[in-house]
C-alpha cells in the first residue's frame, strides 16, 4: 500500500521531502499516465506521493529584480492568463494538450518530466530560465539546461522540490514558434522550434534558437548564436548554409511512432532556415 | 406527428447521455461480482511450451482453454479462432487466459507473476510476405482465407483492343474504431442458465457463439445489450469472443464476472479496418473512354478469418466506383498474417476500394489531359446501367444533379485551375470524390438471415418495438420510434423501445451494414401499417414481419453476378485543404457534401451521421496513422493513435437530396456508413491539386509529402 502526503504549507512539504522517499506530484498529468494500472486498480506508484499542486506558495507569478518569478505549481492555464509571461512561452503553452489538461498541468511538472518533447522547454531554454531548487535548509539556483540532464532525467535531489522558475525580463522584437504534432490539439510534439531575436537597424543584436524533440535534450547552441550576433540581416542568406550545417550536428532525431528521423531533421533545418531568412518580416 | 418524417426531434437518449445519467456496462455491478483481466501472447507466432502460474489466493481463478465446455472456437463465419489459445499463438495480444477475482490490484499482481514460455515460430507479417512462395504457411495452401473473382463483359478482348492502358497501385492503412466506451461484457451463471450483458451491435451473434462455446442449447442463453458508447463495427463480431470468455469464467466461478478493456488493450488487440493493397489496370479507347478494368484487391485479414470474407466482397463490389465500366475483372484476396485480426468498421471494405478507384480516375484524367470532373461525369452510372456485378440500377441515380449542386456550392471547377502552379509557403488544393453504399447485407445475406421485427400493442395503447437492433450512438432508438409513431399516428412517447434482450426479441439480424433503418425500419413500417388496420382489436396485439428482398433481385453468389444490393445510397464530397510547404502539414479548410439517402428519417440525426462520417474519413485519410512492425501495433495508445479533435475539424456544408426508395420506410435508404467513404479520397485529391503530385497511399502523412517533394 502506498501512502500519500498532502501538506498545507511549502515548509511542511519540504520537511516531508527531506525525511521520506516520496515522489512529488503537482498536476499529475504525466505521472498518472506513467504509473497507470489496469482499469479499476490504483496507480502503480512505487513510492509515496507528495501532493504539491495545491500549495498557494507555489502558484504565484511575480516580477522582481527584472525577473519573472513563476511558482512551480502554476498551471499552464494560469500562465496563459497572466500578462507577465513572455509571449513565446505562451505560444508554446497554447499549443499544449487541451484546455482541460492545461487547467491542471503545471510548468514545474513539465520541466521535471524532462521529456525531449516537453513543450515549455525550448522557450524556457532560450529565455535563459533559471530553476530554483529548495530543500528544508538549502536553496540553489541553476540554469534550466543544467537541470535537465537527459531524456526523463533531471538534477532534482532527493530532498529538493522545484519551487520557482526565474525568467529574465528581457524583450525581443522578433519571435517565431512552431510546434508540429500529429494533430492540432492533444498531441505530443514531433518537432518544436523556438526562435527569438533582437534586431536594431537591420543588425542582429541578439538571437536565440532552440529545437525540441530532435535530440535527447533540447538543442540550443550559444556558440552558434554568438557567430550570428552582430551580423546584418542582409548577410544571413550567405551565412545560413554554414549555420544550418553547424546545427545539423546537434540535431539527431529518432524514428518513432510519431514521425521519422528524416522528417524531423529536414523540417528542423527548414524551420531554422525560415527563421533566419525571415528576420525582417516575422 | 403530422409533419414530414425528416423534421428533427430531440433524440430520445440525448438528455440522459449528455447529463451523464446513462449507465454503461462499466457502471454495472452485481452481488459478488468478480473482475477478469486477460493474459495475452507476446509473440506474433509461437508454440506455448509452458504456463507457470504462481500460487494464487483463495477466491481467485485462472480461466483458460480447459474451461471451455463446448467448442473452443468463436462462431463467426468459419471456426478458426479459439476463445483461448490452445498451445500456440498466432498474433501479439491473442488471449491465452483470464485471471479472475474480486480485487483488481491483486489480479494485476497475479498477472505480473505468470510466466509463459514460448517457442517462437517464423511469422508472416505483411500482405507481401504472406504471398511469397517460400513464406511460412499459416493458413491453407496460399495464406489466403478466401480468394474471389468475378468478371463482367469481355475484359480480355477489351484489353487486347485498348488504345491505352494505365496502371496504378494504391495502399490504405489501418483504422481503429476508437469508440468512446471500450469493449465490455458481464457473464452471469445462474440456475443452469447463462446471461450476458454487453456493449455490442449484434446480440444474436454473441448468443449463438456463447451457446456453442458452452455446448448448450440456445434457449439456456440470454444476451442483453447494454447501452453502447459507440461501436463503428468494432462491436459487431468482436464481443462474441469476450461474451464466451466471461460465460466460461462465470460457469467456473459461479459468480458474475465482468471484463472491461483498458483503452490501450482495446487499441492493441481488437479488430480494425483492413489495410489494403489495390492494383488498378484500366483500358481506354482512342476517345479516352474507359472500356475495361482489371482490379486486384488484397486485404490484410490478420491472424483469423473473422468477417474478412464479407468485408472483402463489399470491397470488390465497390471496386469500379460509381463508374460504368462495361468490361471488368475483379479479383480479391483476404490474406492471413500473424497480426491482430481485422474486422468490421463503418464502410466495411468500401473505403479502401473507393479510395483506389478515385485516385485511379484522377490519374487517368491527368495522363490523358482531361478535366477530372468531366471525366468522372462522362463515366458516371445512371438508372438503367449495369453495376460492376451486372446488376441493374433500377432507381434514379442523381449524380448529375448532385454534381452541379456541389460545383455551385464549392466552386471546385474554377478552384482546381486556380490552385495549379502556386508558389509561396501555403498552397491550397481542392479535390472531389464520388461514391455509393449498397444498402443492407452484401449479396444474399439478407435472404439468409431473414430478419424478423415485431410490434406489440398493449391494452393501454402503448406499442413496443421488439427487434434485436441496437442503439450505438447512431440514433436507432429515435429513428425506429419515429417510423412506428408516424405510421400509427400516435405520439412518440407511446412507443417503447428497450435495449434488446434475446429472451424477448426476435432475431432481426445484426446492427450492421447500414441495414437498420432501411431493412428493419421497413419491417416495422409494414408491421405498423398492419397494426393500424387491427388497432381496435381487443387485448394485446402482436404483428411480426420477416424480410424478403424485393422480387426483382437476382443474385448468384457462385459467380457473383446480379444485384449485390437491393438499392444504393450516393454521395459526392469536396474537400479543400491548405498544405504548408515549410512543414507539409495538411489542414482541411472546408468540406462540401451532397448525399442521396432516399429520405432521411431525421434531418439532424442525418447531419450527425454526415459530420461524424466526414471527420472520421478525414482522419482515415490524414492523421490516423497506425503501423504494424514485427506484428506489434506501434501507435497502441490513445496518445499515439490520433483521431481528429474539434480543432482538426473544418467547416462542413452538407445537403441532402430527396430520392425516395419505394421499399424503404418513408422512402429511406441507407446512411450510416456512406458518409465516411468520400472524405479520405477527396482530401487526397486536394493534396494532389495543391502540390501537383500523385498520391497513392492513405493516410497522407507530412513525412511522405516531404519525401515526394524534396528528397
Amino acid at each position: 500500500m502506498v501512502n500519500s502526503y498532502r501538506p498545507k504549507y511549502l515548509n511542511e512539504a519540504l520537511k516531508i521531502r527531506g525525511e521520506k522517499n516520496v515522489i512529488p506530484l503537482a498536476g499529475g498529468t504525466d505521472l498518472m499516465v506513467r504509473f497507470r494500472n489496469i482499469s479499476g486498480a490504483i496507480p502503480k506508484f512505487d513510492k509515496p506521493v507528495l501532493f504539491i499542486g495545491h500549495l498557494d506558495e507555489l502558484k504565484n507569478i511575480e516580477i522582481e529584480n527584472n525577473f519573472v518569478k513563476i511558482g512551480s505549481s502554476t498551471t499552464l492555464t494560469s500562465l496563459l492568463d497572466s500578462e507577465n509571461i513572455p509571449s513565446i512561452l505562451k505560444s508554446a503553452i497554447s499549443n499544449m494538450a487541451a484546455p482541460t489538461i492545461r487547467n491542471i498541468g503545471t510548468i514545474g511538472g513539465n520541466i521535471c518530466n524532462a521529456s525531449p518533447a516537453g513543450d515549455t522547454l525550448p522557450p524556457l531554454y532560450i529565455l535563459d530560465a533559471k530553476i530554483v531548487l529548495s530543500s528544508i535548509d538549502n536553496q540553489r539556483i541553476i540554469p534550466i539546461d543544467k537541470f535537465i540532464i537527459g531524456p526523463g532525467r533531471n538534477d532534482l535531489k532527493d530532498d529538493e522540490l522545484l519551487t520557482k522558475i526565474l525568467i529574465p525580463n528581457k524583450k525581443f522584437n522578433k519571435e517565431f514558434y512552431k510546434k508540429l504534432g500529429t494533430r492540432k490539439a492533444m498531441a505530443l510534439s514531433k518537432i518544436s522550434f523556438a526562435g527569438l531575436a533582437e534586431i536594431e537597424d537591420d543588425k542582429i543584436e541578439d538571437i536565440r534558437i532552440a529545437f525540441g524533440a530532435v535530440a535527447p535534450k533540447i538543442v540550443r547552441s550559444r556558440t552558434i548564436e554568438q557567430e550570428i550576433i552582430g551580423h546584418n540581416i542582409n548577410e544571413i542568406n550567405e551565412l545560413s548554409y554554414s549555420i544550418v550545417k553547424e546545427y545539423s550536428e546537434f540535431i539527431c532525431p529518432i524514428d518513432d511512432q510519431r514521425s521519422s528521423s528524416i522528417y524531423r531533421k529536414q523540417i528542423s533545418i527548414k524551420l531554422l532556415d525560415y527563421f533566419l531568412n525571415n528576420l525582417d518580416n516575422i | 406527428m403530422n409533419e414530414k418524417i425528416s423534421e428533427s426531434i430531440v433524440r430520445v437518449d440525448a438528455h440522459t447521455k449528455i447529463g451523464g445519467q446513462t449507465k454503461y456496462v462499466g457502471d454495472m455491478k452485481f452481488d459478488g461480482m468478480l473482475y477478469a483481466k486477460t493474459v495475452r501472447s507476446l509473440h506474433p507466432r509461437a508454440k506455448i511450451l509452458s504456463i507457470d502460474i504462481p500460487d494464487i489466493p483463495d477466491g481467485y481463478f485462472i480461466v483458460d482453454k480447459n474451461d471451455v465446455p463446448g467448442k473452443n472456437r468463436v462462431k463467426i463465419l468459419i471456426y478458426d479462432q479459439p476463445f483461448f489459445a490452445e498451445g500456440a499463438v498466432n498474433y501479439i495480444g491473442e488471449p491465452i487466459l483470464l485471471v479472475v477475482g474480486p480485487d483488481r490490484d491483486i489480479i494485476s499482481q497475479i498477472i505480473s507473476q505468470i510466466d509463459i514460455e514460448y517457442e517462437p515460430l517464423p511469422a508472416v507479417l505483411t500482405i507481401e510476405d504472406a504471398l511469397l512462395e517460400n513464406s511460412p504457411r499459416i493458413y491453407g495452401q496460399d495464406n489466403c482465407f478466401v480468394s474471389h473473382e468475378y468478371i463482367k463483359g469481355e475484359p480480355d478482348d477489351a484489353f487486347a483492343n485498348a488504345d491505352k492502358i494505365i496502371d496504378g497501385e494504391y495502399r490504405t492503412g489501418y483504422q481503429e474504431q476508437l469508440y468512446i466506451e471500450p469493449q465490455g461484457v458481464i457473464g452471469i451463471y445462474e440456475n443452469h442458465r447463462m446471461t450476458i450483458y454487453g456493449s455490442m451491435q449484434c446480440p444474436y451473434y454473441a448468443h449463438r457463439a456463447i451457446a456453442e462455446g458452452l455446448g448448450w442449447s440456445e434457449d439456456k442463453v440470454r444476451v442483453i445489450q447494454t447501452t453502447t458508447g459507440g461501436a463503428f463495427g468494432g462491436k459487431e463480431e468482436y464481443p462474441s469472443l469476450l461474451s464466451g470468455q466471461v460465460a466460461f469464467a462465470s460457469l467456473k466461478t459461479k459468480k458474475p464476472v465482468k471484463l472491461v478493456f483498458d483503452r490501450d488493450e482495446d487499441i492493441q488487440t481488437t479488430t480494425k479496418r483492413h489495410p489494403s493493397v489495390i492494383h488498378h489496370r484500366t483500358a481506354l479507347d482512342s476517345n479516352g473512354t474507359i472500356i475495361a478494368a482489371d482490379i486486384d484487391i488484397k486485404f490484410d485479414a490478420g491472424a483469423y478469418a473473422g468477417l474478412s470474407d464479407v468485408v472483402l466482397q463489399r470491397g470488390m463490389f465497390c471496386a469500379s466506383g460509381v463508374y460504368n465500366i462495361p468490361n471488368l475483372r475483379v479479383r480479391g484476396r483476404a490474406v492471413a498474417t500473424n497480426t491482430v485480426p481485422n474486422g468490421a468498421f463503418r464502410g466495411f471494405g468500401a473505403p479502401q476500394a473507393f479510395f483506389a478507384m478515385d485516385m485511379q480516375i484522377e490519374k487517368i484524367a491527368r495522363i490523358i489531359g482531361i478535366n477530372s470532373l468531366d471525366f468522372r461525369l462522362k463515366h458516371a452510372l445512371k438508372k438503367g446501367d449495369r453495376t460492376c456485378t451486372d446488376g441493374l440500377l433500377r432507381h434514379d441515380v442523381k449524380i448529375p444533379e448532385m454534381m452541379s449542386r456541389i460545383e455551385e456550392l464549392s466552386d471546385i471547377r474554377d478552384k482546381i485551375k486556380k490552385f495549379k502552379s502556386q508558389t509561396g509557403r501555403i498552397r491550397k488544393g481542392i479535390g472531389l470524390s464520388m461514391f455509393y453504399h449498397g444498402c443492407g447485407f452484401t449479396g444474399n445475406g439478407e435472404e439468409i438471415i431473414h430478419g424478423t421485427a415485431t410490434l406489440r400493442k398493449y391494452p393501454d395503447s402503448k406499442v413496443e418495438i421488439l427487434t434485436s437492433n441496437v442503439e450505438m450512438g447512431q440514433g436507432a432508438l429515435t429513428a425506429m420510434r419515429k417510423i412506428v409513431a408516424k405510421s400509427l399516428e400516435i405520439p412518440i412517447e407511446d412507443v417503447i423501445y428497450e435495449n434488446p434482450d434475446t429472451s424477448r426479441v426476435p432475431d432481426s439480424g445484426p446492427t450492421v451494414a447500414s441495414r437498420t433503418t432501411v431493412i428493419v425500419g421497413g419491417l416495422l413500417k409494414s408491421a405498423a401499417d398492419e397494426l393500424k388496420q387491427r388497432w381496435n382489436e381487443p387485448g394485446e396485439i402482436e404483428v411480426s414481419k420477416t424480410y424478403h428482398h424485393p422480387k426483382y433481385i437476382e443474385w448468384n453468389q457462385e459467380t457473383m453476378h446480379g444485384d449485390a444490393y437491393p438499392t444504393y445510397s450516393w454521395g459526392i464530397n469536396v474537400v479543400e485543404v491548405e498544405v504548408d510547404t515549410l512543414t507539409y502539414e495538411i489542414t482541411p479548410k472546408k468540406v462540401w457534401a451532397i448525399f442521396d439517402v432516399g429520405v432521411p428519417i431525421d434531418e439532424r440525426m442525418m447531419r450527425g451521421q454526415i459530420e461524424g462520417g466526414i471527420v472520421q474519413g478525414l482522419g482515415y485519410g490524414s492523421i490516423e496513422v497506425m503501423e504494424n512492425i514485427g506484428g506489434k501495433i506501434q501507435q497502441g495508445t490513445i496518445t499515439d493513435y490520433t483521431i481528429p479533435t474539434a480543432k482538426d475539424v473544418p467547416e462542413i456544408v452538407s445537403e441532402m437530396l430527396d430520392n425516395p426508395y419505394e421499399y424503404g420506410p418513408f422512402g429511406a435508404k441507407c446512411s450510416g456508413e456512406l458518409t465516411l467513404i468520400g472524405a479520405a479520397p477527396a482530401l487526397a485529391a486536394a493534396v494532389e491539386n495543391a502540390l501537383e503530385i500523385e498520391i497513392n497511399k492513405i493516410p497522407v502523412r507530412p513525412e511522405e509529402l516531404l519525401e515526394k517533394m524534396e528528397l
